[in-house]
Parts: C-alpha cells; sequence; structure tokens
C-alpha cells in the first residue's frame, strides 16, 4: 500500500491537502499513519458539527445555514487579512465574533417568527444558507485563490509520520475546546441554563430563564464554534464556496449516527466516519469520502432511527 | 400578596376558567381543590404565565386558539401580560405537576440550573436550606434526575424551585403518585417553608385531606369554576366538600 496522505483539506472540494507525501513502507509506519490520521480526521469533523449539535441540542433548531456560516467566516477572516491587513489573530477574533454575530441575527429576526415548526424552521435555515453561499459566489468568492495562512508553519516527524503543525494544533486545540464547553455547560451559570432548556424548556422556563435568549445565545455560540473550525481548518487547503455544502452535510451525518441532539454521540460519530474515511482513502480514493457520510446516514436511518445515543427512553418520567 | 382577578381561559370554544378570582396574603398557604379537568393545571398555567408560551407555541403551529382574559397583580404590580422568566423574576414560581425534573442532570445540577436567578450568596444558602429541608436529597447527590423515585423527584423539584427565590410558591399536585410516607414528608416540608421562609404558597390537590392541616384558606374547583372558597374550618365542615373531596 502507497502511503497517501489523508486528505483533510475541508476547504478545498477535492479535498486535496497540502502536506507532502509520506515515503515510508514499514508496516509500523502505516498504522500509526492511521492512527494518527484517523484522530486528526476525526477531530476536524466533530469540531464541524459542533456548533451543529450545539444548537440542536439547546434550541431543538436544525441550523442549516451552518455550513454558510462556515464558509463566511473564512471569507471574512480573509478580507480583513487582505484587504484590510489586520493582524491574523485579530482578524480572527473580529471573525469569530462577527459570525456569532450573524447566527444572533439570524434567530433573532428570521427563525423567532417559526420557531416550533421543524420544517419551516429546515427550509428557512436551508434557505439562509443557501442565500449565503450563493451569494458570496456571485460576490466573488471562486477559483483557488481564497486561502488562510496556517498559523503553525511547518512539520514534524512522529514515528516515521510527517505531520504538520497545524493539523496536530487540530488535535490539541479541539481537545481544549471540547474541555472548554464542557467546563461551560457544567460550572457557568449561564451553560446551566442552556443544558436546563435543553432538557425541558418549559420547566427551565417556570425557573426564570427566558427561552428566546437562549436561543440565541445558542445561535450565537454555534455559529461562533463553526466560525472557530473554519479558522483551524481552512488553513488546510481553500476557501472555496462548494466546503459549505459539505461541511453542512458531514455535520449532519456526525449529528444523526451520534443520535441527534447527543454531544457525545457527536463526538463517537465523529470518530466513526473519521475512520471510516481515513480507511476508503487508504483502500479506494479520497473522491469516497462524500459517500462514506451519505452510507452512514443512511445506514444509521434504516438501522438505528434515533442514532447510536439518541434520546434515552428509560429516563422517561416516573409516575 | 397575589391576586388573580376574573379570570376567564378559553381553549377554541372550550372554558376552561370560568371568572376565578383568588387571593394569596403574604406568608399564606392556599389550597386549591378540584377533580380532573377542574382547572387546577390551568390555573396554575396562568398564575405562573406559560400559558403565555403555550398561546404562542399553538399560534405557531396553528394549532388551538387560547384565549386569556383577567388581570393578574403581585404587590400591587400588575403583572398580566409578563411573560414566564420575567413572573419567575418577579417571584411566582411553578413547581410543576409530574415535576418535571431535568433528567440527565444530577440533583445537584438540578439544583444549580434552578438557582439561575439568585446570587451565587443566595445559591449557597439556598442550596444548603433545601437539603435541610429534605435531607434524603443528599443521599443521592450525584444521582441523574430522571433515576430518582417519585418522592425523591418531588423533594427534588420542590428544592429546585425553592433555589430560584420565590415570593408565591405554586405547588402543582405535589402529592400525585407518592406513598403516604412521602406525602407526609412533602407536606410537612410546604409548612416548614411557610414558617421558616415567610413564602406564600399555593398547592393544588385532587384528594384535600392530606393538605387541609396546612392551609390557611381553600377554593374549590368545578369544572373551571370556583364553587367554594373559605378558611379550613369552614371547608371542613361543609358536608359536599366532605363527601367530595375527604372521602368521608
Amino acid at each position: 500500500m502507497e502511503g497517501r496522505v489523508p486528505a483533510c483539506g475541508w476547504g478545498s472540494a477535492a479535498g486535496g491537502g497540502d502536506a507532502s507525501p509520506i515515503r515510508s513502507n514499514r508496516r509500523a509506519g502505516v498504522i500509526v499513519e492511521f492512527l494518527l490520521y484517523g484522530i486528526i480526521n476525526s477531530i476536524t469533523l466533530s469540531l464541524l458539527s459542533l456548533g451543529f449539535t450545539l444548537v440542536y441540542s439547546i434550541s431543538r433548531l436544525p441550523n442549516f445555514a451552518h455550513g454558510a456560516l462556515y464558509i463566511t467566516s473564512g471569507y471574512i477572516v480573509w478580507l480583513l487579512l487582505n484587504r484590510l491587513g489586520l493582524p491574523y489573530p485579530i482578524a480572527v477574533v473580529i471573525g469569530i465574533l462577527a459570525t456569532g454575530f450573524i447566527g444572533a441575527l439570524i434567530y433573532r429576526f428570521i427563525l423567532i417568527r417559526i420557531r416550533g415548526m421543524e420544517i419551516s424552521e429546515i427550509i428557512a435555515t436551508y434557505a439562509i444558507g443557501l442565500a449565503i453561499i450563493e451569494g458570496l459566489r456571485w460576490g466573488g468568492l471562486r477559483g483557488m485563490t481564497f486561502t488562510l495562512p496556517p498559523f503553525f508553519p511547518g512539520s514534524v516527524i512522529l514515528a516515521g509520520v510527517s505531520v504538520d503543525y497545524q493539523r496536530l494544533s487540530i488535535v490539541a486545540i479541539g481537545a481544549l475546546t471540547f474541555l472548554g464547553l464542557y467546563l461551560f455547560t457544567h460550572f457557568n451559570k449561564l451553560g446551566l441554563a442552556l443544558r436546563g432548556i435543553a432538557q425541558d424548556e418549559r420547566a427551565a422556563m417556570m425557573l426564570g430563564i427566558d427561552s428566546d435568549m437562549t436561543a440565541v445565545v445558542s445561535l450565537a455560540i454555534g455559529s461562533g464554534l463553526a466560525a472557530f473550525a473554519a479558522i483551524l481548518l481552512l488553513p488546510l487547503g481553500n476557501i472555496v464556496v462548494e466546503a459549505g455544502y459539505s461541511v453542512l452535510i458531514y455535520a449532519i451525518a456526525v449529528c444523526i449516527i451520534g443520535g441527534l441532539g447527543s454531544w457525545g454521540g457527536a463526538i463517537v460519530g465523529a470518530f466513526i466516519i473519521g475512520f471510516a474515511q481515513i480507511l476508503t482513502e487508504a483502500f479506494l480514493s479520497s473522491h469516497f469520502q462524500m459517500v462514506v457520510a451519505l452510507l452512514a446516514i443512511i445506514v444509521t436511518l434504516l438501522l438505528k432511527p434515533s442514532g447510536l445515543f439518541g434520546k434515552q427512553k428509560e429516563l422517561e418520567e416516573r409516575v | 400578596m397575589l391576586e388573580a382577578t376574573e379570570l376567564m381561559v378559553f381553549y377554541e370554544n372550550m372554558l376552561a376558567l370560568n371568572n376565578v378570582s383568588i387571593k394569596c396574603d403574604d406568608g399564606q398557604i392556599i389550597g386549591i381543590f378540584g377533580s380532573n379537568s377542574a382547572g387546577k393545571s390551568t390555573l396554575m398555567y396562568v398564575l405562573s404565565g406559560i400559558i403565555l408560551d403555550i398561546q404562542r407555541k399553538e399560534v405557531m403551529r396553528g394549532g388551538e386558539r387560547i384565549s386569556v382574559f383577567g388581570r393578574i397583580a403581585l404587590d400591587g404590580q400588575e403583572i398580566t401580560k409578563f411573560k414566564p422568566h420575567l413572573r419567575a423574576k418577579a417571584g411566582i414560581i411553578l413547581c410543576p405537576e409530574r415535576r418535571r425534573i431535568f433528567p440527565e442532570s444530577s440533583v445537584l445540577e438540578n439544583l444549580k440550573i434552578g438557582a439561575y436567578l439568585s446570587s451565587k450568596k443566595d445559591a449557597k444558602q439556598n442550596l444548603e436550606y433545601v437539603f435541610h429541608l429534605f435531607p434524603r436529597l443528599t443521599d443521592c447527590i450525584k444521582r441523574q434526575g430522571g433515576f430518582l423515585s417519585g418522592g425523591e423527584q418531588q423533594m427534588l423539584a420542590i428544592g429546585r424551585a425553592l433555589m430560584a427565590r420565590p415570593k408565591v410558591l405554586l405547588l402543582d399536585e405535589p402529592l400525585l403518585g407518592l406513598s403516604p410516607a412521602y406525602q407526609k414528608l412533602v407536606v410537612d416540608g410546604v409548612r416548614e417553608i411557610r414558617d421558616a421562609k415567610g413564602i406564600s404558597i399555593i398547592v393544588t390537590e385532587q384528594y384535600a385531606r392530606p393538605v387541609i392541616p396546612i392551609i390557611d384558606y381553600g377554593y374549590i374547583l368545578e369544572n373551571g369554576s370556583n364553587m367554594l372558597a373559605g378558611s379550613r374550618e369552614e371547608l371542613m365542615d361543609n358536608p359536599d366538600v366532605k363527601s367530595a373531596y375527604f372521602g368521608v
């Protein structure tokens, strides 16, 4: 087996990474490579879907504009860097905040009017996503010229496998993000309120928690997380609008496998798809990446429609 | 003091509450008794504002048309139009029927979520008070809310409501499905809350006997109308009430 580097270029449609090919024909190297890139790919997927899961679990809103927000934030940062010449860290912070703000606006002005009608929510968010993505394309976001520089340039050889620092940083930052979200939702008053609303909206209202406020906050955080993922992942490829669609499909696939609304499930789902993709890369071709995600959706819906960790039925109320 | 005057609620054309007025003075325990579909829960939803949320969701779904009339005032301030979270902020906390514990959160977390409106210091004090009031909860502090027994859930629900530092605590059928032993624990707890904290409490029940010893004043609801009202002694002496709500 030729040691082909699995592509993690979430920015580009073809998924071509920029890492140099590895020439390693040792078996151990192949296994390390499989594990390493499997983990990187899985964390990447869970970062991509984190915002989507968060919004759904808290507000029961399927945010189909997730992919569009992802690509928007990349474009905003690119504009700030190249048109305004801002320093990278400042551009990143502004990009995340701006995308979070867009998410909050989407709820405040559109979703608030149709909350509770699932089909309308899907249609509206998808329409917003389409408008953003196609608007960006129309506005000139075409071709392969839009790239963000990696903020950790260079690469390192780990057990005979070459990995660039950007990919390694994804693992570390991804893990820190999960930890941060865990701490936020378990020890912060607002985070606890979000979890209260997620579990029983009306019971939370009775305790003084405003469900419109939590929905705005969840969309802002969810969109901010999409932006965060974009800024981490886009330097591995190009900023192309098509990524908006594929990111959305990956996010949905991960959430359906893990069980909609379950955070732990989303991470498990990301690992299943992540490793499955690396395997198909190794044995078939990188073009099958999307097929893996779509097949996973179909198989999950056929065998266990509620997903691996869908709402626990045994916790139903006791009388 | 909570005062609701001439409350009327329609679900489409069905009259769920018909000209009901109730009053709860500071530090009183008010009992509201009635059979199924008498309008007890609707009354609780109206007082806590949850009816406005139900109404809004029904409008969005194109479902049932719900109309609410009447006035509600807390300490002289009109709160009829307040949304549920604002009523909670004003001090009206509902502990709902069937408890609605957060099933995936632990006992401690349920209480912490309940403390959303309180400051850190208040929350700490109230937490100690809840564990003092219901010592049983200390034994299952880490257990998930959904895995508690019905009685423990009810104590947790009342504790969670207390964490929101209520002025008026609304308890909707707190004894539903509890064993007599747990019923006693809960009823004693309710009395203790009033005595120690001076919180006004409005409690609904189908069966009046376990609750009647602790109430100051009571209302009987039938088919959405207030059929009878009176102090504890007046209700206990009324032969109709005796046969219908005491099982004598």
